[in-house]
């Protein structure tokens, strides 16, 4: 569904991505793993159209996007929920939501939508008028993983969502990321939480210092001694 | 007494001017948190354009409005241009020093192509002074005044009930949010500053014709005005511009008929003074502006 070949990103000098291949397959969720520093959100960021590239190219569904503004992207199906999350913070929960449509212009569909946001996230609908500013750090998550669904996505991109988040709402996080891949979303996931990736993904990315260092299934992820003492903290037999 | 309620009138009237040249200000400071120091140098050019139709081809009072608003986005755009897109976040400081050459730039071409001081501007209305029992009030003045309101009402619709204004609301607050919802930021940056621009010249264009003439000194009394009323109204507020315009003229007038004419600029300076060191967010500002405008 989006692949990303041999991608170099730099900041002035600085090398953060050293030539990145990953694929994401249509209809399951593809994690990235990585210590940090290791380059993911600069991955992120290059995908979304923020960074540009030096070279390589990432193409949705055989269509290239390396060039395209960040908004083009947005529209031919790409959505990134952030580090940090970035709600607007002097908007309310309703006009976050808005705002994640704004390349659509289907309104009786965005209403539609944002609809649907409320019924998979009532805490969010219980506080549609409240300033973003204003929630809970879960109930931010929430609002900017449902500000990003409103372009209709056809592949989503999370950054660290459990970041700085307490274990029960990361278990909600996960819950939610699990239930949106069952209704079809695509996903490329960013997580340092292993553990948590482990009950959820179907595809693993080891990212290090710019590169890709691994990749498999979860089972193959279990396995690797290294990538056990590195991020699973625990050895298990088997 | 009732000079006290008529110089609070004519207070609030002269006001209304600087309430006007505060709401392009806002724009422009809430959307980039940068100073824009030749915003009234753009509106003199806008000005210029007006009055040169009005001398040189008579033309009526509306397409001098539409002339000095047009002049005004067009200059508004060139100094977008040139000082701020090609700024990068945090060079708010090269964006107001370049925006202070543009002003000097904007003064001496407007010096050059009409050398004389001052040029007559068509008048707004022109009938006598209305009594209201023993109070006066100005025809022209109460237009301004009507301007003013209906324009910060269409201003502030048009931010929070707009796609526009959603997505300038989107820039103001983080522009890299605002990219990755599908805002794109660099064409809503620039059709906020022509806004802001068209906002300054209907704001210049009924100041001027209370005034009745246009001086190259009007570019630098734009900014001025403008740009207190707005630190007193509160940074990035609409109605905290208009109401910060009131008070400025308010507190002129007052001292003006108190002290006489000298200390009239003082008082102004003063009152602005207490409020940056009282409330440096101003009458409606949030401390959060505050906190932003340290980047300019
Ligand atoms: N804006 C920036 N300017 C310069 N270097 C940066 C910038 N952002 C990230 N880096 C560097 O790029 C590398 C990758 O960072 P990042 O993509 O944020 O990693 P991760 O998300 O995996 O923690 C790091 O060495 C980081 O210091
Ligand atoms: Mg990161």
């Amino acid at each position: 569904m989006l692949d990303v070949s041999e991608l170099v990103t730099t900041y002035g000098k600085i090398e953060a991505l050293k030539g990145v291949s990953l694929h994401v397959a249509g209809g399951k969720i593809t994690c990235l793993l990585g210590p940090n520093g290791a380059g993911k959100t600069t991955l992120m960021m290059t995908i979304a159209g923020i960074l540009r590239p030096r070279r390589g190219s990432i193409k949705l569904e055989g269509a290239e996007l390396v060039g395209l503004s960040p908004a083009k992207i947005v529209s031919r199906g790409i959505a990134l929920v952030p580090e940090n999350r970035l709600v607007f913070p002097e908007m309310s929960v309703r006009e976050n939501l808005l705002a994640g449509a704004y390349q659509r212009r289907d309104k009786s569909e965005i209403a539609a939508d944002m609809e649907r946001m409320y019924a998979r996230f009532p805490q969010l609908k219980e506080r549609r008028e409240q300033l973003a500013g204003t929630l809970s750090g879960g109930e931010q998550q929430m609002l900017a993983v449902a500000r990003a669904l409103m372009s209709r996505p056809r592949v989503l991109l999370m950054d660290e969502p459990s970041l700085g988040l307490a274990p029960l709402i990361v278990a909600e996080i996960f819950d939610i990321v699990a239930a949106l891949n069952r209704d079809g979303t695509t996903m490329l996931l960013v997580e340092q939480n292993a553990h948590m990736a482990l009950k959820v993904a179907h595809q693993f990315f080891l990212m290090e210092q710019g590169r890709v260092t691994f990749q498999g299934t979860p089972g193959q992820l279990a396995e690797d001694e290294v990538i056990q003492r590195a991020y699973l903290g625990t050895r298990r037999a088997g | 007494m009732i000079d006290f309620i008529q110089n609070t009138i004519d207070g609030v009237m002269i006001g209304s001017s600087y309430g006007l040249l505060a709401l392009g200000f806002t724009v422009i400071f809430g959307v980039m948190r940068r100073l824009n120091l030749s915003y009234g140098p753009t509106v003199m050019i806008g000005a210029y354009f007006g009055t040169v139709l009005y001398l040189d081809f008579g033309a009526g009072l509306l397409a001098v409005a539409a002339a000095v608003v047009a002049g005004a986005v067009i200059s508004g755009v060139y100094v977008e241009r040139l000082c701020f897109a090609p700024m990068k976040a945090g060079a708010g400081i090269a964006s107001m020093v370049s925006s202070f050459a543009i002003w000097m730039q904007l003064e001496q071409a407007a010096v050059l192509v009409l050398p004389r001081h001052t040029y007559p501007f068509p008048p707004l209305a022109t009938g006598p002074a209305l009594e209201i029992g023993p109070l006066l009030v100005r025809p022209d003045h109460l237009i301004m005044l009507g301007g003013a309101l209906l324009l910060a009402a269409v201003v502030q619709l048009a931010l929070y009930h707009t796609r526009f204004g959603l997505g300038l609301r989107a820039v103001i607050a983080n522009p890299i949010a605002a990219n990755l919802v599908g805002v794109d930021v660099g064409r809503l940056v620039m059709l906020a500053f022509a806004a802001a621009s068209a906002i300054g010249g209907v704001a210049g264009f009924l100041v001027l014709a209370v005034d009745q003439q246009v001086t190259p000194m009007f570019g630098m009394w734009a900014t001025l005005k403008g740009l207190i009323a707005m630190m007193i109204g509160g940074l990035g507020s609409i109605p905290g511009a208009l109401l910060g315009g009131l008070l400025l003229g308010v507190v002129e007038v007052h001292s003006h008929w108190l002290f006489g004419p000298q200390v009239r600029d003082l008082f102004a300076y003063f009152v602005l003074f207490a409020f940056l060191v009282a409330r440096p967010g101003g009458l409606l500002g949030r401390t959060a502006d505050v906190e932003l405008s340290h980047r300019v």
